[in-house]
């Protein structure tokens, strides 16, 4: 442990902030007789504990192997997603009975996004098939949706269903399905007086996350209106802290990266990135990053977690398609996720060293992946729509490219889906 | 006790013991889709089955009666995540608002269940939703009543989003802003690198219209902090918060001669060979700012930066660049 800090060739073990090392150092200074003061002072806490034991885990991988052999293992994450497509899921997954919508987003878009082909016909055809059906016995039977049989219509739960039909193709006719006035009804019945939205009509949470899903679904399905969108940009500038990003709630909440996205990418969809704090929002992202680790982190002083990828990635993403530049390090992204959240043993990706993978930390690791491989631009007319990304050239790349196809970071999706989806409703 | 009391009583007794035997007239409606090869179908328990069954019925039926409050408890217990049935037990707890005859007591009851769950659910959203929900028809909610579990709460997980949120609605709602930094205090004393403590406090300052003395204060016990650990993120972050916020933006020659002692003479170099070890990349950050905004000090500031992207902080390396290129461009920092 304590030679993981000298390891770390790029970064000043003092810096490191870890105990041990430090007290080495003193104790090799002291041989040259004139000892100087440590220069780093240290108090071991419940962050640093933690941090300890992640770092102990990455630095295991990233010396495990040669740069050239880490590349994203394809076959074995189709196999991972396969079979959750194929097969029950088990009991231990009913705690996201009321997220169904969400894997079925999750795996439909992943496989999309590793190969168009490998999200087969049939597949389309069962998930539109589910998401209309969940719907059904409601009064209206084209959304909005919610988390499975009978329950209500929630804003995450539409979100995930229009985007994992997003995917389909327009198979079977099912974008046609999609009750639009009833979902622009439902959404403004959701909206604010402070200019955020609601995720569910009684019991429900207004924060950013609420905000994104709404102005995601109403710009995919052509309902922006000028009364759904009145005063959710002053709302948005309201959660943007002292810290440069934004937390949940206009009420200065920690900033986090999850809201930071939702508040970024609704920004983006409404044309207003220009109403921030840029400088300060670069920063922030900027700082998620650790050079040990080299992955993201969603707050200040937490740990590195592969969901960020995307969170904060597709944050960076969408300021550098506008225009700003980029503002995260691509290249110890893509080491992060190579080398600490995939595993020879388990398929499927995850959010960090020792813990399991899952369907969630699958997609946004993939969409992380791509962000590191990719550039991103907007090659004409209206901003979040046509932000796409183009592959960096494979002779940059340690090893070879992932083969993600092109994606839009504001909306989650691959960019020639969502293209043909806002075509539909044009 | 009156007959028609313990009536009353009996519709809202939250700790009647559950018994599937109190349901047997209710036909469970699926919660699966049905369909031959369902996308996803999870293979839920029979139990599950059944009792969620059972809760769907009586949500279609809008069934609200002392059995129908018993079945939420239950699926909630088992799916906290179920929101639909955290709004089917809040138009449970209005109807039994409407004809019980000690309103706070029956919503205090509540919120004690409603511990009761949290503690088992430390990561859920809806709870706090709900327990909104809850205190904005309190007729006479009680800030005390809350402190308790966002005690427990943060004891448990320093760094809980949703506590620390909820906390701030709370402070809002009560006007009460007393406590909150002594508060954070002891958990900043705790663990100095906690950032959702630190965002606190600024949350507190800002809702509370401080004195200049105040922040002078604040400013010293920032300092104070970094000297325990110069090399932290969240202190020196908060500094510049401060700084933005109640100082206009205005560095003085004290703050920035506390900063430079933690960077080693770094922006006096002449050559970025040999970078000396320093304390804190956070404290050659925070000055690289302070320094772009005065044009005769911009130089020192190209040189922080650039000993950031070299040795200190090299995975910013995109960032030091795009700061370079805004002073270089005659753009200040901000």
């Amino acid at each position: 442990m304590s030679n993981l800090g000298r390891n770390a060739k790029f970064i000043s073990s003092n810096i490191l902030g870890r105990k041990r090392a430090v007290v080495e150092n003193i104790i090799d200074e002291r041989e040259d007789d004139d000892y100087i003061e440590p220069i780093m002072k240290e108090l071991e806490t419940e962050t640093t504990t933690d941090r300890e034991q992640t770092l102990h885990d990455c630095m295991e991988l990233f010396n495990s192997k040669d740069k050239k052999d880490a590349t994203l293992n394809r076959d074995f994450l189709k196999m991972y997603l396969n079979l959750a497509f194929s097969s029950k899921l088990p009991p231990q997954l009913t705690p996201l009975d009321a997220s169904q919508p969400w894997m079925l987003y999750w795996i439909s878009n992943s496989l999309k996004a590793l190969n168009p082909e490998w999200l087969t016909d049939d597949f389309k055809r069962s998930l539109a098939q589910k998401l209309f059906k969940l719907v059904e016995s409601d009064n209206s039977c084209g959304g909005p949706f919610g988390g499975g049989v009978g329950q209500l219509p929630h804003m995450a739960g539409s979100f995930a269903a229009i985007n994992s039909l997003v995917v389909c193709d327009n198979i079977d006719g099912c974008w046609d399905k999609v009750d639009r006035k009833a979902i622009y009804k439902w959404l403004m019945e959701l909206k604010q007086p402070d200019g955020g939205f609601k995720t569910c009509l009684e019991v429900g949470e207004t924060d950013t996350r609420g905000v994104y899903c709404a102005l995601e679904v109403a710009s995919l399905l052509n309902l922006m209106t000028v009364e759904l969108t009145e005063g959710v940009v002053e709302y948005l500038v309201k959660c943007q802290t002292y810290e440069g990003g934004f937390g949940g709630c206009s009420h200065e909440d920690e900033a986090h990266g999850g809201y930071t996205f939702c508040a970024v990418a609704s920004l983006a969809i409404l044309d207003k990135l220009d109403e921030i704090n840029m400088e300060k929002l670069m920063e922030w992202c900027s700082m998620r990053q650790y050079n040990e680790e080299r992955g993201l982190c969603g707050r200040s002083n937490k740990l590195v977690d592969g969901c960020y990828s995307y969170w904060v990635g597709a944050t960076a993403a969408i300021l550098e398609a506008a225009g700003y530049g980029n503002c995260i390090n691509k290249k110890y992204l893509r080491e992060y996720i190579l080398y600490c959240c995939q595993s020879e043993k388990e398929p499927g990706l995850r959010d960090k060293p020792g813990k399991h993978p899952d369907f969630y930390h699958t997609m946004y690791n993939l969409y992380g992946l791509a962000i590191t491989e990719s550039k991103f631009y907007t090659p004409s007319g209206n901003f979040a729509e046509n932000v796409t990304s183009t592959p960096v050239d494979a002779s940059l790349l340690p090893s070879a490219p992932s083969g993600i196809c092109p994606m839009n970071p504001v909306y989650g999706l691959p960019t020639k889906d969502a293209k043909a989806f806002f075509n539909h409703f044009r | 006790m009156s007959p028609w009391i313990s009536c009353t009583l009996d519709k809202d007794k939250p700790d009647m013991p559950f018994n599937i035997e109190d349901y047997k007239d209710i036909e469970p409606l699926p919660i699966t889709t049905g369909l031959p090869d369902e996308l996803c179908e999870i293979m839920y328990t029979d139990n599950y089955k059944q009792i969620m069954g059972i809760a769907r019925a009586l949500v279609q039926k809008k069934e609200y009666s002392a059995r129908a409050l018993q079945l939420t408890s239950e699926v909630i217990g088992m799916a906290p995540a179920f929101y639909t049935i955290w709004n089917y037990r809040y138009d449970i707890v209005k109807w039994q608002m409407e004809t019980h005859s000690n309103v706070p007591e029956l919503l205090n009851n509540e919120l004690s269940w409603l511990d009761e769950i949290t503690l088992n659910n430390p990561k859920n959203y809806q709870i706090w939703s709900y327990r909104q929900s809850i205190l904005k028809i309190h007729p006479s909610p009680s800030f005390k009543l809350e402190l308790p579990i966002l005690q427990m709460m943060i004891d448990d997980d320093t760094k809980n989003y949703h506590v620390w949120s909820y906390r701030k609605w709370c402070l809002l709602l009560f006007q009460d802003f007393s406590n909150e930094l002594s508060y954070t205090d002891t958990l900043i004393q705790r663990d100095v690198y906690n950032n959702s403590a630190w965002a606190h406090r600024m949350f507190v300052l800002k809702s509370t219209a401080p004195s200049g003395n105040d922040i002078n204060d604040e400013i010293n016990y920032v300092k104070e902090k970094i000297e325990l650990v110069p090399q932290n993120i969240s202190v020196w972050t908060y500094l510049r918060g401060l700084y933005e916020y109640f100082r206009k933006d205005v560095y003085d020659e004290e703050i920035i001669k506390f900063a430079e002692t933690f960077t080693n003479n770094v922006f006096d170099l002449k050559t970025l060979e040999n970078l000396p070890p320093v304390e804190s990349s956070y404290a050659i950050e925070f000055l690289s700012f302070v320094y772009s905004k005065n044009e005769a000090t911009q130089y020192k500031s190209i040189t922080g930066y650039k000993a950031l992207s070299e040795k200190y902080d090299p995975v910013r390396v995109g960032l030091w660049d795009h700061k370079i290129k805004r002073i270089q461009q005659g753009n200040r920092a901000i």
